[in-house]
């Protein structure tokens, strides 16, 4: 335990960190049913696959770090995707008065 | 024990790749090292391998900034711009056909003819959409100046798509791609079928673009670079669990954007909830982009697992083709219709990649060129219909031949063409896919692709049936209360030019498709990148 | 061990255990105020771990975005549809979370055992350090320059997007016809994908 403890914290432990978010992420996008809430679950995604790419940056690609440009980019993406997500959500909101997404769920196959 | 050495070997073989490689980053960083600033400024960017989409880019802001002058003046000038900016950039692209290939802004790019092909089909569908979307803008009361702004920076993301060749570049134009799409699909802002059907694709594809970074990220992990051409090169010398864990995310997203069974539940309630001009567009376009994103990801960078990927996209077509056009037969809602038939045309081009060779190729290109215009030429009529009439069931087209011929005649001349009957553009792109896939002993995939067209031939026919066989007593209130034909208000002509023109495409394009034919094979043989995979392709075949 | 080694793990045990126990809070908590402060949380510990990587520009874009905008974006649309809902009970609510639950362990599962597995090509080059922040201004002007250029078109898209869906006011007439204009309801006989609206 000790040994393992010593080797921290090594590029494995990001990873699983990473892994771990990612995976209450899903969790969280497959059963919120408040709107709002799956919007918030994929933001923990995207920050999982942030962990991903800044700890290959600084173990795998440490000189050039590229990893850490592409987490630049994914947090401008997630920004633009969270505004029109946000904007979306309200024009709905306005039409239908609530953000139970079992009452939007009428996919019929 | 010997699983560890062979494991470190493959990796030392891994390091070797990535020392040999070519790789903007480290040549990059070697001139940097050395050079005063002034040597930076020597790297060639190349940039004008994206004169096409700058010059979209141009219409987008002209075009914001004339809706800046009130809604009056951008329904006079915005059509203008964006036609002026499209038909540029179709010249521009024509331009760079054949030309010789150099990547541009230092690996990120790369205009070669597969890139020049989509990106041609995407901006034809733009302009197609745009012509047939003014005047159901207008009566709905959206803002026309941002609408077509929107659509462009769609369009301008799924060019940058089809050309780009490194990670980030993918990613980013995707994301444009997509982003518009949502806004797109949410535009008519009242209705609450719209909004519920842009917050459905929005959070379906946020969650897809996150599983899509996930496996990129391992990719980058993997082989440290983000350029396609580094990772393809390290994952021929790894077949560790991580490459197939990244080519199953990777995967899931390009079936995504491809709207392949069972990947596809998005599809159904987008195209029926969005606007109907800006579904013609994601029905072709964005699938069109889709496609090119495959090929370059996972012919170019999957090249060492081949059999892998070919056996999960064999799957997907079945699917496709099965789900789709099972499903279409019981649809009464038009648009509906032809979501679950567009799922099953997917499934008709996967044939073709999951070939892998020349023909197959070829086909595909060549299948969506056909389908931008039997699809958006069915669009047009559909949209011509609502606008009239401002409904798009299946059973109130009945006895519509007496009111409309034109609907008629093009939404059946459409459809057939769709269905693959012969002598229509739809039929030769047909059998020149179901062609290759026989060359290729592909067997399972052309059996169902031929079950599934007649399957399709019945729902498609039936729908002409209720346009043509019905006698004028059986019309549908609709239709008997059908307004007077009016083609002189504004939007009206555009719409007509892009019906008539899809239609005349469809109908006679097939006895001359000769020309699209080599146009395809020109495609294919332009492109580096294929032209290798068919190459291991043969080796594998003969070894 | 140093003891700028063990103040190193004691940060990153702490920093992950608030990443992950907080993003258990964002899923799992009822009350969605407090999910949304929770998810500050998680960016912000997240910042932590990216400076625990040396890489201090990204730490404090991810404070000013995910924290300054991004959070404060979801408060303010929580804000905004605060309704109280008292959602319908759905049957058989907790066979499918415990499904979806196992479904997600066993993706963890894979995740990790890949993750333990792969021989990573370690130790790579040596890290840039303090230099990092000038390197990605490089990157984004040389070999990144086109993503650089394109994400601007989809912030300034995306910003006129929003604002067009979130505006209230619509055009009330058909501008060429002078019609009373009928947004989304051209196809009145669509069957709605939605019931009518609510009370």
């Amino acid at each position: 335990m000790s040994d393992f403890l010593a080797t921290l914290p090594s590029l494995q432990a990001y990873l699983l960190v990473a892994a771990m978010l990612f995976c209450i992420g899903v969790w969280g996008l497959i059963n919120s049913r408040n709107a709002v809430r799956v919007l918030m679950s994929i933001e923990l995604m995207l920050n999982a696959v942030n962990i991903n790419l800044m700890a290959f940056s600084s173990f795998v690609d440490g000189d050039l770090i590229r990893g850490q440009v592409f987490a630049v980019f994914v947090i401008t993406v997630a920004a633009a995707e969270a505004a029109v997500g946000l904007a979306i959500l309200l024009s709905l909101y306005r039409n239908r008065v609530t953000v139970d997404m079992e009452q939007f769920n009428l996919l019929r196959w | 024990m010997t699983v560890g050495a062979s494991s470190a070997a493959t990796v030392a073989a891994a390091q070797r790749f990535q020392a040999a490689m070519p790789d903007m980053g480290a040549s990059l960083l070697a001139t940097q090292a050395m050079a005063a600033p002034g040597e930076l400024l020597n790297l060639s960017l190349n940039a004008s391998a994206v004169l096409p989409e700058a010059a979209v880019l141009l219409a987008m802001i002209a075009t914001l900034l004339v809706d800046l002058a009130g809604e009056k003046v951008a329904t006079r000038w915005v059509p203008p711009i964006c036609y002026i900016g499209l038909g540029s950039s179709l010249v521009l692209l024509a331009l760079q056909w054949n030309a010789p290939l150099e990547p541009s802004f230092l690996g990120a790019f790369l205009a070669d003819n597969l890139a020049v092909a989509f990106r041609a089909v995407i901006a034809l569908s733009t302009l197609l959409s745009l012509l047939i979307s003014w005047r159901y803008a207008e009566k709905s009361g959206t803002p026309v100046g941002e609408y077509a702004a929107i659509l462009l920076a769609a369009t301008l993301g799924a060019m940058l798509l089809c050309g780009a060749t490194d990670l980030v570049s993918v990613f980013i134009s995707l994301e444009t791609l997509s982003v518009a799409s949502y806004l797109l699909s949410g535009y008519m802002k009242r209705d609450a079928r719209s909004s519920e059907a842009a917050l459905k694709y929005l959070l379906v594809g946020s969650a897809a673009a996150a599983v899509f970074l996930y496996g990129s990220s391992l990719l980058y992990g993997l082989s440290g670079s983000t350029s396609l051409d580094t990772i393809g090169l390290a994952l021929q010398s790894s077949t560790t669990p991580l490459a197939a864990l990244a080519l199953v995310f990777v995967l899931a997203t390009v079936a995504f954007k491809i709207a392949a069974v069972p990947f596809h539940q998005w599809t159904p309630d987008v195209y029926e909830g969005s606007p109907t001009p800006v579904v013609a567009f994601l029905s072709v376009g964005s699938k069109a982009a889709g496609f090119a994103l495959a090929l370059r990801i996972l012919v170019g960078c999957f090249g060492a697992f081949d059999d892998q990927w070919k056996l999960l996209f064999t799957v997907l077509a079945v699917l496709s083709m099965t789900l789709g056009n099972v499903v279409a037969l019981a649809q009464t809602s038009m648009k509906r219709m032809l979501a679950y038939s567009s799922i099953g045309q997917a499934g008709f081009v996967m044939i073709g990649m999951v070939c892998g060779t020349e023909d197959g190729f070829a086909a595909m290109v060549l299948y969506m060129a056909a389908y931008l215009f039997m699809n958006l030429g069915a669009f047009a009529c559909i949209i011509l219909f609502s606008i009239r009439t401002g409904s798009d069931r299946i059973s109130d087209y009945a006895g519509l031949y007496q009111k409309d011929p034109l609907i008629t005649l093009g939404l059946s001349l459409c459809l057939l063409s769709l269905g693959g009957i012969p002598p229509m553009l739809g039929f030769f792109g047909k059998i020149y896919l179901f062609f290759a896939g026989w060359a290729n002993h592909q067997y399972l995939l052309v059996v169902v692709g031929l079950v599934t067209s007649v399957i399709s031939i019945y729902y498609y026919i039936s729908v002409i049936k209720m346009m043509v066989v019905k006698e004028p007593q059986e019309a549908s209130d609709v239709v008997k209360a059908y307004p007077d034909v009016n083609w002189s208000l504004m939007g009206m002509q555009p719409l007509r030019v892009a019906l008539i023109g899809c239609v005349a495409i469809t109908a006679v394009g097939g006895i001359l498709s000769n020309p699209l034919f080599q146009w395809a094979n020109t495609a294919v043989a332009g492109t580096p990148l294929l032209q290798q995979a068919i190459a291991l392709s043969s080796l594998k075949g003969l070894g | 061990m140093t003891i700028a080694t063990t103040t190193e793990l004691i940060c990153f045990l702490v920093l992950s255990a608030v990443v992950v126990i907080g993003a258990l809070g964002v899923v799992l908590l009822s009350n969605i105020v407090y999910s949304a402060f929770l998810l500050g949380g998680v960016f912000t510990a997240v910042a932590g771990l990216y400076l625990l990587l040396n890489a201090s520009f990204v730490a404090m874009a991810q404070i000013l975005v995910y924290v300054g905008a991004i959070n404060v974006l979801i408060l303010f649309a929580i804000m905004l549809v605060n309704k109280r809902e008292d959602l319908k009970a759905i049957a058989n609510l907790t066979t499918r979370r415990a499904v979806s639950a196992g479904v997600c362990a066993g993706l963890l599962a894979l995740l990790v055992r890949v993750v333990v597995t792969t021989p990573w090509s370690l130790p790579g080059p040596p890290a840039v350090g303090e230099e990092a922040t000038a390197r990605i201004g490089e990157h984004l002007f040389t070999d990144y320059l086109l993503p650089f250029e394109v994400a601007s078109v989809l912030l300034l898209m995306a910003m006129i997007g929003a604002i067009v869906l979130a505006r209230r006011d619509v055009l009330a007439t058909d501008v060429v016809t002078g019609e009373v204009a009928d947004q989304g309801l051209i196809e009145k006989a669509r069957t709605p994908l939605l019931m009518n609206r609510a009370e």
